[in-house]
């Protein structure tokens, strides 16, 4: 098994491009900022094919399943989708100052998977419960939902630094940031994805559910989490169409929201629930 | 939590004046609408009570619910105990309380809709002048060419092209200035009354399924076959109308030791007659006459036969082995006497499973003991008994010993057996559910207004529009249009 050794490299290639986008940041340097880009970019493609690598493997050693099946595998993937988000945003936005608040997640998220002593990067096979054609596009789905938010989560941070700031101008950390209005639109478009690939996460994981458990909804506590999750952003949404909120107190519902989001993934695991599968 | 709420509700309040301006008018300013609607209709409703719920759904993550509940309600003082019962917080989600906050949600979301279905109509329907000229003022170059040969009639072919890509196309021809418009997307405004009723839809179906569904379980024991099962909430059984059997159930096994696959054949029989036979996996149920069957869990009985093996003291090649049915006595060799198993035990007080033998012999008194599959663990726990206790020696009756080889199990498969004919509403709620969002959030309304001013011999071609959302898409779409115009005429030249 190679593939968890590449990705760990990986999360250095990520640090790398975090320390040149926070750089970038600080001296107001943007040949640092595209440097990062050029560091992200291969980081990336190895991502992928470090995935594409351990999927191949687990055929192999004759357990063939899509890795997404455990709590390691979901944190590589979770990793991926946000580093795939960002490159995304920098690209259509030629802005990289976003980099500096997201690479920290993807670059953590995979230091965790490969770090923490409680989760096994083994390839296991799959439980009776998780062999179904859903595994795949329930957690894909959710997982672009969760990096969207983590995403929104990022923004959130950016406009919150920028209005804290007193003396607009002088600081060229928080000059750099773009203004208030385009960072509210994109916190926007985030949210927007992100709840629907969330509801599309939840519904498919519904039909899983009902053929795996007999029942659609049963109130586990993942299950009731990801519906607090989407009342929070359902609520963002309500509050921005039709109550007209922007900026700052919609910055602060989005930061409350990925605290959700956070604990559906890891807080839920301390809970007694039929979700065991995706704790270690 | 509760310090964000607050500066929600303040934040909402300070809203409210800037409320109507934005999506509805109907309610604004009457004063002699009943507090109902005027409740009802308003946004800060739903919000406040999409808060409510989500702080409320924790409580039912942390305090175990139903059949959890009970282990978890015995470390509890009897006060704390009595105010979590009488609110209902170890089924909440079931609880009345939880329903009325739904109710009322839905009911918020079916008023807000209605309330607003006019306005929405309206501006579907409305249709803007073509001779608009503000769209134009602020296009950018990109959006407008010249055409230096004069092609008969420019005009008809931008209309052509416009019906062809635009709904209600229209035009007016003004001093040398030629207008059209035409829109398309419209229907984006209905996108949000989808995912609403998406919702009703979904609240809808639970309901049904919760009065007209049931959800229960059934053990059965291979070989055997049941007709009945018991009920999860309501308590009690309930006949299912013919007979399910299991035939055989068994656990497939990775390498690792983990479980890969837990199968039972089941029959299905009508007036003893077997109608169908099929292998339940999981996450694959079986539906038989609108009753779905899911493998849920399964466990084993101590069986009918033990094998045991005897030894006989001072001669090493005599022994036998035999598998022995409960309380059917075996004869012992050259009629010394017989014996047999009177008690099965899969797990005698936590030292693995054990058999009580009973020897008569021919001319002496009834001994019993009992004997262990795994006589090291029995001799770890109870060592003064093992060793001392007649009631524990397996050599009791001499010259033999007898040795527990080998109990047989019988397994028994764990049904979750439902109905639920809410299910294809939900699914069709769902279904509903995506298609608004997407409508809503990924379509917009877009107006185009093209203008063919005649200048000497030239014509001046410029293109403009609005959206309902999505600017950047619209300028995408602008441009395009002025392109495909630009390549209309040019094949012509």
């Amino acid at each position: 098994m190679t593939s968890p050794i590449i990705l760990s490299y990986i999360i250095y290639i990520y640090f790398g491009a975090f320390m040149l986008y926070l750089c970038m940041l600080v001296m107001g340097k943007e040949v640092l900022g595209r440097l990062a880009t050029y560091l992200m970019i291969p980081g990336f493609i190895g991502h992928s094919m470090a995935i594409i690598l351990r999927w191949h493997e687990s055929y192999k050693i004759g357990i063939g399943h899509a890795p997404l099946s455990n709590l390691y595998e979901s944190l590589i993937f979770f990793s991926w989708t946000i580093t795939l988000l960002y490159l995304l945003i920098e690209w259509r936005t030629k802005n990289r100052t976003l980099g500096a608040f997201a690479t920290p997640l993807s670059f953590l998220t995979m230091a965790y998977a490969s770090y923490s002593p409680n989760i096994s990067s083994r390839i296991q096979p799959l439980i009776p419960a998780l062999k179904s054609n859903w595994l795949i596009t329930h957690v894909i789905t959710c997982f672009f939902g969760y990096a969207a938010f983590a995403i929104s989560f990022c923004l959130s941070i950016m406009f919150l630094l920028k209005q804290l700031d007193r003396k607009p101008g002088q600081n060229t950390f928080i000059n750099i940031i773009p203004g208030s209005d385009i960072l509210d639109e994109l916190n926007y478009q985030m949210v927007v994805i992100g709840f629907f690939m969330l509801t599309l996460g939840i519904i498919t994981g519904a039909v899983w559910a009902h053929s795996a458990w007999g029942t659609y909804w049963s109130w586990d506590p993942k299950e009731t989490w990801s519906l607090i999750t989407w009342f929070i952003y359902a609520s963002v949404l309500h509050c921005r169409l039709v109550a007209g909120w922007r900026g700052k107190s919609i910055a602060i519902l989005c930061f409350v929201g990925f605290v959700c989001v956070l604990f559906t993934y890891f807080g839920v695991n301390y809970l007694p629930g039929l979700h065991s599968y995706a704790k270690s | 939590m509760s310090a964000t709420l607050y500066s929600l509700k303040m934040r909402a309040s300070f809203s409210h004046s800037t409320q109507g301006s934005l999506k509805m008018n109907s309610t604004k300013n009457k004063s002699g609408t009943n507090l109902f609607l005027r409740l009802f209709t308003s946004v800060k409703l739903t919000i406040i009570i999409l808060i409510l719920l989500a702080i409320v759904s924790i409580l039912g993550t942390i305090i175990p619910q139903q059949e959890g509940a009970v282990k978890f309600a015995q470390g509890l003082d009897p006060n704390t105990f009595r105010i979590l019962k009488t609110l209902d917080l170890f089924d909440m989600y079931n609880s009345a309380w939880f329903r009325i906050i739904i109710g009322i949600l839905a009911l918020n979301l079916f008023v807000c809709s209605l309330d607003r279905l006019p306005a929405t109509l309206k501006r579907y329907r409305k249709l803007p002048k073509p001779n608009r000229t503000r769209p134009f003022e602020n296009i950018t170059p990109a959006q407008t060419f010249q055409l230096n040969q004069i092609p008969q009639e420019p005009g008809i072919k931008i209309g052509t092209f416009l019906k062809k890509h635009f709904k209600n196309v229209s035009e007016k021809k003004e001093a040398g200035n030629h207008f059209f418009f035409g829109q398309k997307g419209n229907f984006s405004y209905f996108g949000v009354y989808i995912v609403h009723f998406s919702v009703l839809m979904i609240l809808l179906g639970s309901l049904i399924g919760s009065i007209f569904g049931f959800e229960a379980f059934v053990n059965i024991t291979e070989g055997e076959q049941i007709s009945a099962v018991r009920l999860k909430k309501q308590m009690g059984s309930m006949a299912l109308g013919f007979e399910v059997r299991c035939d055989k159930f068994t656990i497939d096994y990775y390498k690792n030791g983990a479980p890969k696959e837990y199968r039972s054949r089941l029959g299905f029989l009508v007036d003893g007659k077997e109608l169908d036979q099929r292998d339940l996996l999981v996450n694959h149920p079986i539906k038989f006459r609108g009753i779905t069957f899911y493998q849920a869990s399964y466990g084993s009985h101590p069986g009918e036969t033990i094998c045991l093996k005897i030894l006989r003291t001072g001669d090493k090649t005599w022994q036998t082995e035999k598998i022995i049915h409960q309380n059917l006595p075996s004869e012992l060799p050259d009629n010394e006497g017989s014996f047999q198993v009177t008690k099965v035990k899969s797990d005698f007080f936590g030292m693995g499973p054990a058999a009580l033998i009973e020897v008569k012999p021919t001319h002496d008194n009834t001994i019993h003991f009992w004997i262990f599959k795994h006589p090291e663990m029995a001799k770890a726990r109870l060592p003064e008994a093992m060793y001392n206790s007649p009631k524990f020696n397996a050599s009791g009756y001499t010259p033999y010993t007898f040795l527990f080889e080998e109990l047989e199990n019988r397994y028994y498969t764990g049904l979750q057996v439902n109905r639920d004919p809410g299910v294809p509403i939900v699914w069709t709620g769902c279904f509903l559910m995506i298609f608004g969002f997407f409508i809503t959030f990924f379509t917009s309304h877009r107006r185009v207004w093209v203008l063919i001013t005649k200048k000497k011999n030239k014509y001046i071609i410029s293109v403009a529009g609005t959206a309902s959302k999505n600017e950047v898409g619209l300028s995408r779409e602008l441009l395009g249009v002025t392109n495909n115009l630009k390549k209309l005429f040019k094949d012509e030249a």
